[in-house]
């Protein structure tokens, strides 16, 4: 019986050891908060973007939060500004040529990287230079050079860029966020070679912009100094500190907590709870983006042959217009969104309000479900015994897979309304939840008959545009492609190819609202709702965050992280917050106390009795 | 895993009669010869497995990644070529293996990098949280459960047992948001005082402080995990305990005059842990996997949430290398548990 001696010893060491765990954890709530006190005021706290960080390589990266990073450290040309109006960034002014192949770049003189070597037109032209001619470094930004010709720097602050067609977009090419950013051709020369596994991660990443990048942990932080000598403005924060939270509700306890200034991407359910918070200003920004679904028209190749699994009766435009009237959009917005919303319409969202359309009252598809019903009636889809219709052609019951995002409670939502008004007009949906993955896989396939799907664009749609072309469609093994609903309309794509080299800005607004009319025909892409884009931030640290005057249904422009960040400035308030800290402090030692108090009890209890133990 | 389960029947079945003495001898080698060559088995049929159940994922990853952003065809083509879209299974599988065998994880198609480094990087919050949470749970859940089934039926049993089986069945996430809540927001006159996310504060920088401030961002995630996982050790020990209760030998042990403390941690403890050392190893060999639900609740940047994002995209050489990490822990805690067994019990040995 010798043996259970060293368990006892090994349990007794392990009850130490959490004890001590628990007390040195303890301690650590009573120091922490101090040091947070100290640097209070001088930092800007944010989220990091969207999903995250894949990549600082600014060649290779996709996600949201590091296009967020790249827009802060690396310059671009110029910048597009809320009111959607450019603005000079490197190059003070640029002009463009009669025959509009030509763009010349005045390169601003004088800016220096972050390791004091000076900007020049080389630098721009070694980037774009690079990425037109490396497939791996066009992996990112290949498809914003495509239509160049040539780049060259005459001097050091010339860029002359040469098109192979007029390119209205050229101002968009190079801008923060969504366009390319500039590197230094010093520091990145040396990683042509292996730019595909190159990190980009010796802190402080040379660059230009209002930041520098001082470190990164993936999926932990992003930590920023200012660059006091800012073109545009120095911004009035030291240091900006972006923090990843893998789901806003955390987020939102952050915020509320003082480990954030700022969250955005709220719920409604979120937005109205931080709503009535004191200290906090929760705001809506209008939609960039838009929700609806996507109906199968037909999934084809390029070359025009049928490909997936398509229901064939959806081919059908009449029965399309039947799924549009069906859908009640106002009360979506109203139980769905609680009503942070507009009623869904036009393709482009009204975020850009000098592009988006709205139907006429005579072309609306508005909620109708007598008129679908009329509408299938006349179209000979016949009622069979259990209320579904069934289809002349294929004699198929006009029942349709609808796809929705598993992780999106929103789809799950809008997908149950949508179910009983398709079933009013005798159509049966049978609701299927799946990953993303999974979705855009049966996507690229046709494999589906109707999606819920949601889309946002930048400053410029016409990438949103882009994937409703004919060259969108898939190759002719059926691979390929980044189309939607396998859209392919030939006045569409002539429209769109004119809006490419259309320099008058009523002109290719003219162009995209008629393209958008067609779309709006076609209903293979039925829009239901614009979502406002919710946010909120603390009043108490942070003034500034929002810029521009709130539309009539008080909501405020969309900003981007670039010009947010620009605008941010300390609360005057923040600098004298350490009530709040004093809280904490006096919270933590409560804490700590109790921990100790748990930690003496069982000790004490293990003294007790350890007179009959050995 | 047939030698858990048996060594789980034979305890309950019969005490162990003596310990010590004997030594292993060169009947071991034999014995952790055959272990090695099961191990070695199990491990390539999971590559085999692994590789199989992610090859018939339906994604096309290059879409998923590149979904939002303008790019043209060309770029597409060339996407799906440096990830090696372009090869036959067949191809894949042969560079799976071959690349694996020789310690290369491959590179991670979303985050453009070594997997390797990419679960490098999350190991260490991953074993500090889960090996903490384990380490408590274990230690709480056993002294409990001791407790609990020497005296069943006391008020102790009756608080422990309702207490731990009550937070079991709480969801994780739900419990995960509540303590959050509680805790780093506050709720009435209760100041929130810890973090409400992240493994540290990025601006506190410096030894001691940092250690700290982790220690802090550990407290709520760590909690949430005892607080759901200590109940299993409870409810094993606890039963353990019981099955041993009317055991002739401790009976002997009474009528020899032990003190009842000493007749529960000399006689019955000794006997009635080994289900709950089968539990810690395969515990431990689960640990490695994160837990998604804390991980996510509480922004831990651990292995958990890279394999549920790598799950979403998918990125089919980040999720295999993650579970070749996964299956190859939990085979070794198992090689490492029938090893351990056979020094814990003479029954094994005999074998």
């Amino acid at each position: 019986m010798t043996t259970s001696a060293p368990v006892h010893r090994i349990g007794r060491k392990a009850a130490a050891l959490a004890t001590s765990l628990l007390l040195g954890t303890g301690a650590g709530l009573a120091f922490a908060p101090t040091a947070v006190a100290a640097d209070a005021g001088n930092t800007l706290r944010m989220p990091i973007t969207g999903i995250g960080i894949d990549s600082l390589n600014p060649f290779l990266a996709y996600f949201a939060g590091s296009l967020d990073v790249f827009a802060g450290i690396y310059p671009a040309l110029d910048t597009v500004q809320q009111d959607g109006t450019v603005k000079p960034y490197l190059a003070d002014s640029w002009t463009t040529s009669s025959d509009k192949l030509t763009w010349t770049f005045k390169i601003h003189k004088g800016l220096k990287w972050s390791d004091g070597k000076p900007i020049t037109a080389e630098d721009a032209a070694w980037t774009f230079n690079l990425i037109m001619s490396n497939s791996t470094a066009a992996t990112a930004n290949g498809s914003l050079v495509s239509n160049f010709a040539s780049v060259t720097a005459p001097d050091d602050t010339t860029l002359v860029v040469k098109t192979k067609k007029p390119q209205a977009t050229m101002l968009s090419v190079s801008i923060p966020v969504s366009g390319i950013p500039i590197v230094p051709k010093h520091i990145w020369e040396s990683h042509v070679k292996d730019l595909k596994s190159y990190k980009n991660d010796s802190f402080p990443i040379v660059g230009y912009g209002p930041w520098t990048l001082t470190d990164y942990k993936p999926e932990q932080y992003a930590k920023f100094d200012a660059n006091k000598d800012f073109l545009l403005g120095a911004p009035k924060y030291g240091h900006m500190i972006e923090q990843s939270f893998k789901n806003t509700d955390a987020a939102v306890a952050a915020l509320r907590s003082g480990q954030l200034d700022y969250v955005s991407g709220l719920n409604p359910i979120q937005y109205q709870a931080l709503k009535g918070q004191s200290g906090v200003k929760a705001y809506e920004q209008v939609g960039n983006r838009w929700s609806g679904i996507e109906v199968n028209g037909g999934a084809r190749t390029r070359d025009g042959k049928k490909i997936g699994t398509g229901h064939p009766a959806l081919g059908d435009i009449k029965v399309r217009e039947a799924l549009a009237r069906a859908i009640d959009r106002a009360t979506i917005v109203k139980k769905v969104r609680n009503g942070l919303a507009e009623v869904g319409g036009s393709y482009l969202p009204q975020s850009l309000p000098q592009y988006a359309w709205q139907p006429s009252d005579a072309e609306k598809f508005g909620y109708d479900p007598a008129k679908a019903n009329a509408v299938l009636d006349e179209a000979g889809y016949k009622k069979g015994s259990d209320g579904v219709r069934v289809d002349p052609k294929s004699k198929r019951k006009l029942e349709f897979r609808l796809g929705i995002h598993s992780d999106d409670d929103g789809d799950a939502k809008v997908s149950t309304y949508l179910a009983g008004w398709f079933k009013e007009i005798g159509v049966k949906v049978d609701i299927q939840s799946m990953s993303s993955a999974k979705l855009n896989a049966d996507l690229a396939k046709g494999d589906w008959d109707i999606l819920m799907d949601s889309w946002s664009t930048g400053p410029d749609p016409t990438y949103l545009l882009g994937i409703q072309t004919c060259s969108a469609l898939p190759d002719s093994k059926g691979e390929g492609g980044s189309t939607d609903s396998f859209f392919c309309d030939k006045d569409y794509d002539n429209l769109f190819l004119r809006q490419q080299s259309a320099f008058d800005d009523k002109e290719r607004a003219d162009l995209l609202r008629q393209m958008q009319a067609i779309l709006y025909k076609a209903n293979e892409n039925i829009m239901i709702y614009n979502a406002s884009g919710l946010a909120a931030y603390r009043t108490d640290r942070v003034s500034g965050i929002v810029d521009g005057t709130a539309n009539s249904a008080g909501a405020y422009p969309a900003q981007d992280s670039f010009h947010q960040y620009l605008n941010a400035t300390p609360a005057k308030s923040a600098s004298s917050s350490s009530g709040g800290n004093s809280g904490t402090l006096i919270g933590a030692s409560a804490a700590a106390v109790v921990v100790l108090a748990a930690g003496g009890v069982f000790l004490a209890r293990r003294r007790s009795s350890s007179d009959d133990r050995e | 895993m047939a030698d858990t389960i048996d060594a789980i029947g034979a305890v309950t079945a019969e005490p162990a009669a003596s310990r010590g003495g004997r030594r292993p001898g060169s009947g071991f080698a034999r014995y952790l010869a055959t272990k090695l060559v099961a191990a070695a088995v199990s491990f390539l049929a999971t590559l085999v497995i692994g590789f199989v159940l992610f090859s018939l994922m339906p994604a096309d990853p290059v879409q998923s990644i590149t979904r939002g952003r303008p790019t043209s065809d060309a770029q597409m083509a060339q996407l799906r070529k440096q990830l090696g879209l372009d090869q036959s299974v067949p191809e894949r599988f042969f560079h799976f293996v071959t690349d694996t065998l020789s310690g290369h994880l491959g590179n991670s198609w979303e985050f453009q990098q070594p997997v390797s480094s990419l679960i490098g990087d999350r190991l260490w919050p991953t074993l500090l949280l889960m090996g903490t949470a384990t380490a408590i749970s274990v230690v709480l859940g056993l002294w409990l459960g001791i407790r609990s089934g020497w005296k069943h039926g006391s008020w102790l049993d009756r608080i422990a047992t309702g207490a731990s089986l009550t937070l079991w069945s709480v969801p994780t996430f739900w419990l995960g948001m509540i303590l959050l809540i509680t805790f780093s927001v506050g709720i009435g006159p209760i100041p929130g005082f810890l973090p409400a996310g992240g493994m540290s504060d990025p601006a506190i920088t410096g030894g001691l402080d940092h250690v700290l401030d982790v220690a802090k961002h550990l407290v709520l995630p760590c909690l949430t995990m005892v607080l759901v996982i200590f109940a299993q050790y409870v409810a094993v020990m606890r039963s353990s305990i019981i099955d041993e209760l009317g055991s002739p030998y401790l009976l002997t042990a009474r009528a020899k005059g032990l003190r009842d403390d000493d007749v529960r941690r000399r006689h019955a403890v000794p006997n009635a842990l080994l289900p709950s050392v089968t539990m810690i190893f395969m515990h431990l060999g689960t640990v490695l996997g994160g837990a998604i639900t804390v991980e996510t609740v509480y922004s831990w940047p651990g292995l958990g949430q890279l394999s549920y994002q790598a799950l979403k995209v998918p990125d089919l050489p980040l999720l295999q290398g993650t579970f070749i990490v996964f299956s190859a822990s939990v085979i070794l805690m198992n090689l490492l548990a029938d090893v351990i067994y056979r020094f814990l019990d003479p029954r094994v040995r005999a074998q």
